[in-house]
Order: C-alpha cells, then structure tokens, then sequence
C-alpha cells in the first residue's frame, strides 16, 4: 500500500502505458477533423512530461514537426484549406503522442510485465531474444561477408552471390545458433509448459499510473462534451 | 560328471541366447511404437510447440525486422503499396525459411507477433494489422493445403501473407491520406487512389512476395540435402 502512493518518474506500468497509447490514437484518429482534437493532443503530450522521460518527449517533437509539417503542406497544397491541413497534423500527431508511452518502455519490464499475468512462456521468451538478438545477427552478417570477401566475391547486387555466397552461409549459421541457443536455454531450465517460475522483481501499478489513464480519459470526455 | 556339466552349460546357453532374443524382440517393438507415436504426431495438423521451435522462429523474425529497418523512411511517402513493395522480398523470404523447418500451424503466427512486438511501441494498430494478415494466411493454408507437410504450403502462406495487408492498406490510405477539398468534394492526396495504380501495385506485391517464398523454399531444400537441416 505504501508503494502505490510513491512517485516515479518515467516509470508507467508496462500494461497502463500502452493502454494509454492506444487510446490516445484511436480517439484522436476518430476526432481528427476537429479542431478539439489539436487541443487535446497537446494536453496530452504536456501530462507526458510529467510521466515520461522528457528527452523521449522532445524527440518525438522533433519527428512531429518534419513528419506533421510535410504532411500539412501536402494536405494544404491539395486542398487549399487550412482546416484539412490541421486535420492531417491531427493524424500524424496521434501517432506521435500515442507513441511516446510505449518508447519510453524497455523490453525487460514488458516482459516481465508479461511473466507476471502469466502470458505465455513462448511469447516472452521470444520477444527478448527479438530484442537481444539484433547486435549478435549483425556480426553475422559482418563474419559471412567478410567471408564473401576472402572467396573474392565484393558485392551482393548480384543474385548469385548473394544467394550462393551470403544468403546459404547466413542460414547455415542461424540455424547452428538457434540449436545451440535452444539447447543452452533448456538446460538453464527454460520450460513451454507453465511450470512455477521465480520472478525478482516485479511491476506494480502505482497512483500516478492511473492517474495518468485517468487524466488521459479526462481529456477525452471534455473533448466529447464541450 | 562330466556329461551333467556339458548339459547344464548347453541349458545356461540357451536360456541366456532366448532371453537376449526376448529382450531384443522387446527392443523392437519399443522402437515400433515409439515411430508410430512418431507418425501419429506428425499425421497430425496440429502440433505442440518446443523450445527450438520458438527459438528458430523468433531469430528468423528478428532478420525480418533488421532486414525491414528502412521502413520508417519509406511508410510516410504517399503511394499505395510501396511499404509492400520494399519488404515484399524479405517478409516473404525469411516466413518461408521459418515455415519450412517449423512445419506447424501458428509458425507464421508466432514470426509476426515476433517481428510486430516491436510495433506495439510506435503503431500498435500495425501489430494488429499484421497479426490479423497472418492469422488469415493461416487459416487459408490449413483449408487449402491441410497443414505445412508440403513445400507448397509454406510457399504459399509466405507468398500471400504480406499482400493480404493490401486492403486493410488500402481502406487505411483513404482514411488517412483523404480530406474535403475546396468545394466540400473528396479528395485523395495518395498515389494509388486509382483502381488501375491500385491493381498494378497490387499484383507486383504478389509476384515480389511469391519470388521471396520461392527463394526460401529453394534455400531450404538446399540445406536440407546438405544435411543442415533434419528432414
């Protein structure tokens, strides 16, 4: 009980946090010719400074305002008017505001998060290698081309390099990773089947987690009302 | 004395070359039941996943999602179907090669879920879009093909999973690339918005894809002769 009241900043309970970004882009997807919609995507990208990270906000202004701009003008220049330009902004801001709860994320806590409502032992064990993979594919990918390079093969423009020279060793190799990756994972006691399982470190949901569905739903009955 | 030793020594022999033979005979029909079982598991459509399977599938979905880094720079130019026509050879190619050597329904479920997880973060009705498409790919190999026991039905899946994200494009295109022009009429700032453009687009996705999903067959087939992979 006492954890529930505690503030922490940029640390939205995983669930809560893409709850909240989807219906941010729903809604304002459904109100963009209006002109509401503006006024409450930035009410709602303000009570994200106050729950997210605020560098992960104003990177997301950065991509709103090239993305949101291009599209404005597009909008504006097809349909010479202004309102039809704004209703664009709308669309283009509802991803970006929508977005931002889920970015802010990380994986680890997802999956936990995931671990904790008893998801699918498949799903979390695959999303984190998704998520832990990528640096480990590039070096293969770098080893397989400089193999490439070594047999005097120096582009991959040509179908037959690339199929006989890249793309045949590159599967060899993920296919010898993945068994030996399965096999290390089994005997670390990984399971499919829901066995009982230890978790650490757990994520609660705190006051300010509803607060922030709460303001967010607020947001939208004033926009419906008023 | 001599005649009762030989007797019992020829006793102890045959009784210990009949229990070999009964031990060995137990063997082989272990061995028969265990292929049979075997068999059985693998007539059937549906089949339990393991670990490996898992593993496979969600490093294949990690290629796909490298191999489709580029997206982003590509998904806001305002022509219809060129998402597709970027990762038609990849997002064909590699749930071939995943469908292939996972040969169970929910494969091509799992490499999207896997491959989407990543855009449960930045559009989630993406994920959703791509788990539907999937999920209907599916549904028409098993109504089809009965299953993923032929190459066929792994070159099919992977052959029409991308395009079936066309519609729901489509539809997605027009309502958010649409707006009311100066008169009040309805306007398209999309490429595409034509049926002609459309259908063309449309029908080079298709043949992109079906190359992708023939190439991953053909590499498949390749390793499976090689040895790399068990048939």
């Amino acid at each position: 009980m006492r954890n529930f009241f505690t503030y922490k900043y940029s640390n939205l309970y995983p669930l809560i946090a893409i709850v909240g970004g989807l219906t941010i882009v729903i809604f304002s997807l459904v109100y963009a010719n209006d002109v509401r919609c503006s006024y409450f995507l930035i009410a709602a990208y303000l009570i994200m400074f106050l729950f997210i990270n605020y560098k992960t906000c104003l990177k997301s202004l950065i991509y709103l305002t090239i993305i949101g701009g291009l599209f404005f003008l597009i909008a504006y220049l097809v349909s010479n008017r202004l309102d039809q330009g704004l209703s664009m902004i709308n669309r283009v801001a509802a991803f970006t505001v929508g977005m931002i709860p889920g970015v802010s994320l990380g994986t680890d806590r997802l999956a936990r998060n995931l671990s904790q409502i008893r998801a699918p032992r498949s799903l979390t064990i695959g999303m984190l290698i998704v998520f832990s993979f990528m640096p480990t594919l590039l070096n293969e990918s770098r080893r397989v081309k400089e193999g490439m390079k070594a047999r005097g093969s120096f582009t991959v423009l040509n179908p037959k390099i690339l199929y006989r020279a890249f793309l045949i060793p590159f599967i060899t190799r993920i296919v010898d990773i993945s068994d030996t990756l399965s096999l290390s994972i089994e005997t670390r006691g990984f399971d499919l089947h829901n066995k009982n399982y230890s978790l650490y470190k757990k994520e609660y949901i705190r006051f300010s987690d509803i607060l922030f569905l709460l303001l967010i739903v607020l947001g939208i009955i004033l926009v419906i009302i008023l | 004395m001599e005649n009762e030793r030989e007797n019992f020594e020829n006793l102890v022999k045959t009784l210990s070359e009949s229990s070999e033979d009964i031990s060995k005979s137990e063997n082989l029909k272990k061995k028969e039941k265990e292929k049979v079982k075997n068999s059985e598991e693998n007539n059937k459509i549906f089949q339990k996943f393991k670990i490996k399977d898992i593993v496979f599938l969600a490093i294949i979905s990690c290629i796909m999602l490298l191999t489709g880094a580029f997206m982003p720079l590509v998904s806001n130019i305002p022509l219809f179907g060129i998402i597709q026509i970027c990762l038609g050879l990849q997002f064909s190619l590699f749930p071939a090669i995943g469908m292939m050597k996972v040969r169970k329904p929910g494969a091509l479920l799992f490499m999207s879920f896997f491959s989407g997880v990543v855009l449960i973060f930045m559009n989630t009705i993406m994920f959703f879009c791509l788990l539907l498409c999937a999920l209907i790919a599916e549904i028409l190999t098993i109504l089809i093909c009965r299953g993923y026991k032929s190459d066929w039905a792994s070159f099919f899946a992977a052959t029409i999973y991308l395009p079936l994200t066309l519609p729901f494009l489509y539809l997605w295109y027009k309502f958010f690339y649409s707006f009311k022009g100066e008169e009040g009429q309805a306007v398209s700032a999309f490429i595409g918005s034509d049926a002609g453009t459309a259908i063309g687009m449309s029908v080079a996705v298709i043949a992109l894809c079906a190359v992708g999903a023939l190439i991953g067959v053909i590499i498949i087939r390749e390793l499976k002769k090689a040895g790399v992979i068990k048939k």
